[in-house]
């Protein structure tokens, strides 16, 4: 009899990560669904030549630079002549200061004007027809991610929604059975995040009328495993955290409306610097010190992080500030918003955080300017400032002295939490001991910062490796749909929150498992901290909003 | 936005290297997870409910020494086995870090890569684990050892490298493990240690063997040359004093009554380099490893000594220190013409994870720490010293080449010696190497650690010829 409960008990434990590895593929697999077909938005026909050139974008520049969207070889074209961009009300063409002006149907255009189908449009010496996009008819090439898609269709959204909804009821039959002592309580929480997930998927689908919902699913399935790790560590906390949850999918909604209009975003643009500034000013003269570092600041019985909202608005800044695509770049404004977001943290004790902008900050510099020279300044600027902390500051050294040495400080706080956490994923082989039968929770901060090491020993390190490449993944997905945003505030802002996300996560596990120095920061979505929380779903929201399939209402057949 | 596009594959970096740094985790977890679960603090293992699934430990005539009944740890039968081998077999706890229990835990309990701790318990088999020692020689030499505040006593078969007896006193009973507080910590100051891996004493005479192994290699003739004793002599601006006066003596006479004068000025003639390489080469301060747990370094410092101090350090005086386990093994050396064999205590059957480990299963050869001749020279010297000075009697008939070494140590007004007696047996049904060590005592080394190796080995025979 104990034989037949065990082989029971062992291939349903087996079963656990094929589950997780399955879930996940399929929300990556419906991800690439969906998409119309690789064709231009429009075309462009010299008058003379008879050439057709596709427009591809919502934004393109046109030059005579070769690396305008849409290039033209004419000495008269000035190198960075026009833009024409597509709004939700048609194309609109603005000439971005050349020499020889642009000229709809003879007409030179002064500002922002409305193109029509059939409209001739003279750059230089050269005449275009704007025409609608069926009229070309060559192949066009396409990303890897969407190049293979199979007609086969997609898995209903709501499938996949019952199968997160399986994999959250399962950790919490194994939450109420662990140790050996039976307690319904994780029931009650498991009961309330399936009811929180189908609530967003009825009014996303109902109310917000979104036709696809895949990330949002593998949000959530994240956030439920966040949840429900913590169900017999600490109920109340579980509960705060569901409602962080709530807090951050409400915020994630509002975020993706917010930035539907591209021009709007332009005008935000400098009250968000402020207000992010300001944030970080309030932080910095009422910061509580609570973990060394003094990050904190608490209203009434709510501590917040502020750090972590900062984030959000970080990534709008540094994707927006963008005049007239690329034509006029202020990319000064941005290294003194970041220099000032850094250093503020950096004075707060949060290294952790510090370290996660000034990567982000590369990354936008990056994708923004193209400038390696930006790049190396601003590596050497920060190599050099790091030098004089450590010469100045010696004992900021002594905190990082266990890395790559933890086993030699296994009692101190050099090395504490690093070993246990080795130990504990060791513990936990492949398939976990089952939700709430870990060692690791007793740890000081291990429901945040140690937080992946709880997810490997408690169930498996093959779900928490997945969990963790899926994440990852999600830069891929921005990419992907990065090429067919409606502005490129949307593609900046999508793989730099994707990334900003992935720097996160790695500081986060490599950190607690001693392969970089332990930072102290968290798991996205994972990791307990209602901020932490609240801050992923925005910054999600980022990647969803690229995505052009999300503004498209559903049209009912 | 084709430019923005073509920039934002930098990001990719971050991805890519977020990938690699999890290889780097998968890769260092596979290798080390075994060793990363074997901690004191493992919540999953420590305590007596950590043994609760355990396999049972045996010695090698397949005696019980640990084994789990009705989720509960129970020992050998015997309080004075369960005492001789606490230090070998361990308690419920992970004091003792460097015992069976302690240091393979995890497989005891069943961990395995894919499983971690968590192993149904039907699934669970061949955790149980052999040992190659010998409960009755055990026994034997802990009631020869008792009585001592401190002291080590280790048989090996240095053919093979099975340890057959591994003591360590004090010792307690680890069915009723003490609880240590202020009141009784003076009492049961390093329990916890085994004396046999993890300390080292005063070598005293013992270390005549590395002095006369220096000599007999450095010095052309030294075998044939006369020496004077006259019981006391100035050497180095300070008295060397001997046990007796042996008057004119050659080298084997001198070995044989441990003369401190003839030793004393050979080491000032070779000089400290000569006298450092040697024992160097011998690994005094060289670290052995008994499946998988490493030995105590002894120490031979003799940087910025003056020719005094040299020459007590010639004798095992000064500040020298060495190994028990060390002894035996270098004993084992000198039997086998230099080479030794690295000894073990866990059976080669004992599950096959510790085999792939090579944790377990035939000693493998070590280096050599004498040169052939020099063994064959210095094995006479011990085999004449047991003719001459102690007698065939002793041990019963077998042939034992040994030394007695008494290490001076002087504690407030008290004399707190450590005695020794190492050596090994030439007969081929028991080629044992052995190391006793006492300490505390008043006595010489002969009487005190004499006992003990004399009751150890007579044991180890009637165990191994099964008389």
């Amino acid at each position: 009899m104990a034989v037949i409960m065990d082989t029971a008990v062992v291939l349903l434990r087996m079963l656990l990560p094929v589950y997780t590895v399955f879930v996940v593929y399929q929300c990556f697999a419906s991800m690439r669904r969906r998409r119309r077909p690789e064709r231009p938005l429009v075309l462009l026909q010299n008058l003379d030549t008879g050439l057709k050139i596709p427009v591809l974008f919502w934004e393109n520049s046109i030059g005579r630079n070769r690396s305008c969207d849409i290039a033209i070889d004419d000495p008269a074209v000035s190198r960075n002549h026009c833009v024409l961009l597509r709004r939700k009300e048609g194309w609109f063409l603005t000439d971005t200061g050349s020499k020889s002006g642009t000229y709809i149907n003879d007409e030179r255009i002064e500002g922002r004007e409305q193109v029509c189908i059939d409209d001739v449009i003279s750059i230089g010496n050269s005449d275009f027809e704007f025409k609608r996009g069926e009229e070309f008819h060559e192949e066009l090439e396409s990303s890897w991610f969407f190049s293979k898609v199979v007609n086969k269709p997609s898995i209903r959204p709501y499938k996949l929604m019952i199968m997160i909804s399986l994999f959250h009821i399962f950790m919490g039959v194994e939450a109420v059975f662990c140790d050996g002592a039976t307690d319904y309580d994780p029931a009650y929480v498991c009961a309330a995040m399936v009811g929180v997930e189908w609530l967003f998927f009825v009014i996303s689908k109902l109310a917000l009328r979104r036709v696809n919902f895949e990330i949002e699913c593998l949000c959530l399935l994240f956030t439920g495993v966040g949840v429900m790790l913590l169900a017999r560590q600490e109920m109340r906390q579980s509960y705060i955290q569901l409602i962080a949850a709530v807090i951050g999918i409400v915020g994630y909604c509002l975020l993706i409306k917010f930035i539907e209009n591209p021009d709007r975003i332009a005008k935000w643009r400098i009250i968000i610097m402020v207000a992010a500034v300001g944030f970080l000013a309030v932080n910095l003269v009422f910061g509580r010190v609570q973990h060394g570092a003094a990050n904190w600041i608490t209203i009434g019985p709510v501590s917040v992080q502020p750090s972590e909202f900062v984030k959000i608005a970080y990534i709008f800044v540094g994707a927006s500030t963008l005049d007239r695509l690329q034509t006029k770049q202020n990319l000064l404004e941005f290294i003194i918003f970041s220099a000032v977001c850094v250093g503020a943290l950096a004075i707060m004790g949060d290294f952790g955080s510090a370290l996660i902008f000034f990567a982000t900050f590369l990354l936008i510099s990056f994708t923004r300017s193209g400038d390696f020279k930006t790049l190396i300044l601003a590596l050497a600027g920060a190599g050099f400032a790091g030098f004089m902390v450590l010469n100045l500051k010696p004992y900021v050294l002594k905190r990082f002295q266990g890395w790559r040495h933890v086993w030699e400080y296994t009692q101190d706080s050099l090395g504490y939490q690093q070993t246990r956490v080795l130990t504990y994923i060791a513990s936990g082989g492949l398939f976990g001991v089952g939700v709430g039968n870990g060692c690791l929770k007793y740890v000081f901060a291990s429901e945040s910062d140690l937080v992946f090491g709880i997810l490997a020993e408690e169930m498996g390190f093959i779900v928490a490796v997945t969990i963790a490449v899926a994440i990852a993944t999600m830069f891929i997905y921005a990419r992907s749909v990065a090429t067919r945003t409606r502005s490129a505030f949307y593609s900046i802002s999508a793989c730099c929150a994707a990334g900003m996300l992935v720097i996160q996560m790695s500081l986060n596990i490599f950190g607690s498992t001693d392969i970089l120095p332990l930072t102290g920061v968290t798991f996205p979505f994972i990791s307990l901290g209602g901020s932490s929380m609240i801050s992923c779903w925005g910054l999600v929201a980022f990647i969803k909003a690229a995505d052009e399939r999300t503004y498209a209402k559903k049209i009912k057949e | 936005m084709k430019r923005v596009l073509r920039r934002s594959w930098l990001t990719f970096i971050v991805v890519i290297a977020f990938l690699g740094g999890m290889v780097f985790l998968v890769a260092e977890t596979l290798l080390n997870a075994s060793d990363w679960v074997d901690q004191a603090y493992n919540g999953h293992i420590s305590g007596a409910g950590g043994l609760a699934q355990a396999g049972s430990i045996t010695d090698r005539n397949g005696e019980i020494l640990a084994q789990t009944v009705d989720k509960k740890r129970v020992y050998h039968e015997d309080k004075a086995v369960r005492k001789a081998l606490l230090h070998v077999v361990g308690d419920n706890s992970l004091n003792i870090s460097t015992a069976v229990q302690s240091q393979f835990r995890s497989q005891l309990t069943g961990y395995s890569f894919i499983w971690g701790l968590n192993m149904p318990k039907s699934f669970r088999s061949g955790r149980d684990m052999s040992l190659t020692v010998d409960a009755k020689t055990c026994k034997a030499a802990y009631n020869a050892l008792k009585n001592y505040d401190s002291g080590a006593c280790v048989v090996y078969n240095y053919n093979t490298g099975e340890i057959l007896c591994s003591v360590s006193v004090k010792s307690y009973d680890p069915n009723s493990p003490p609880k240590i507080n202020k009141d009784n910590e003076k009492e049961y100051d390093g329990v916890y240690l085994d004396n046999v891996l993890s300390s080292t004493y005063t070598p005293g005479s013992i270390f005549k063997i590395v002095t006369a192994a220096a000599a007999i290699e450095n010095i052309p003739g030294v075998m044939d040359r006369q020496f004077h004793c006259s019981g006391e002599e100035e050497i180095g601006g300070g008295d060397i004093t001997c046990v007796g006066s042996h008057g004119t003596v050659n080298l084997e006479e001198a070995f044989g009554h441990s003369c401190n004068i003839v030793f004393a000025e050979l080491a000032v003639e070779l000089g400290p380099e000569k006298m450092n390489a040697m024992a160097r080469k011998m690994g005094i301060d060289a670290e052995f490893s008994v499946s998988g747990v490493k030995t105590k370094k002894g120490s031979y410092d003799i940087k910025n000594i003056n020719k005094n101090q040299l020459a007590w350090s010639g004798v095992g005086q000064y500040t020298d220190q060495v190994n028990p386990t060390h002894m035996a093994i270098l004993c084992g050396a000198i039997a086998r013409g230099g080479q030794y064999i690295n000894p073990y205590i866990i059976n080669g059957d004992s599950g096959s994870l510790l085999k792939d480990l090579g944790l377990s299963g035939t000693g493998s050869t070590g280096e050599q720490l004498i040169k052939p001749s020099t063994a064959k020279t210095i094995g006479d010297l011990m085999r004449k010293a047991v003719i001459n000075d102690y007698g065939d009697d002793m041990f019963g008939g077998m042939t034992v080449c040994a030394k007695t070494g008494t290490g001076e140590t002087v504690k407030g007004d008290e004399e707190k010696n450590d005695g020794w007696m190492i050596g090994y047996c030439t007969d081929k049904e028991t080629p044992l190497a052995f190391a006793c060590v006492v300490h505390g005592t008043g006595e010489y080394g002969y009487s005190s650690a004499g006992k003990v190796a004399k009751a150890a080995m007579i044991q180890a025979k009637k165990s191994l010829t099964k008389e």
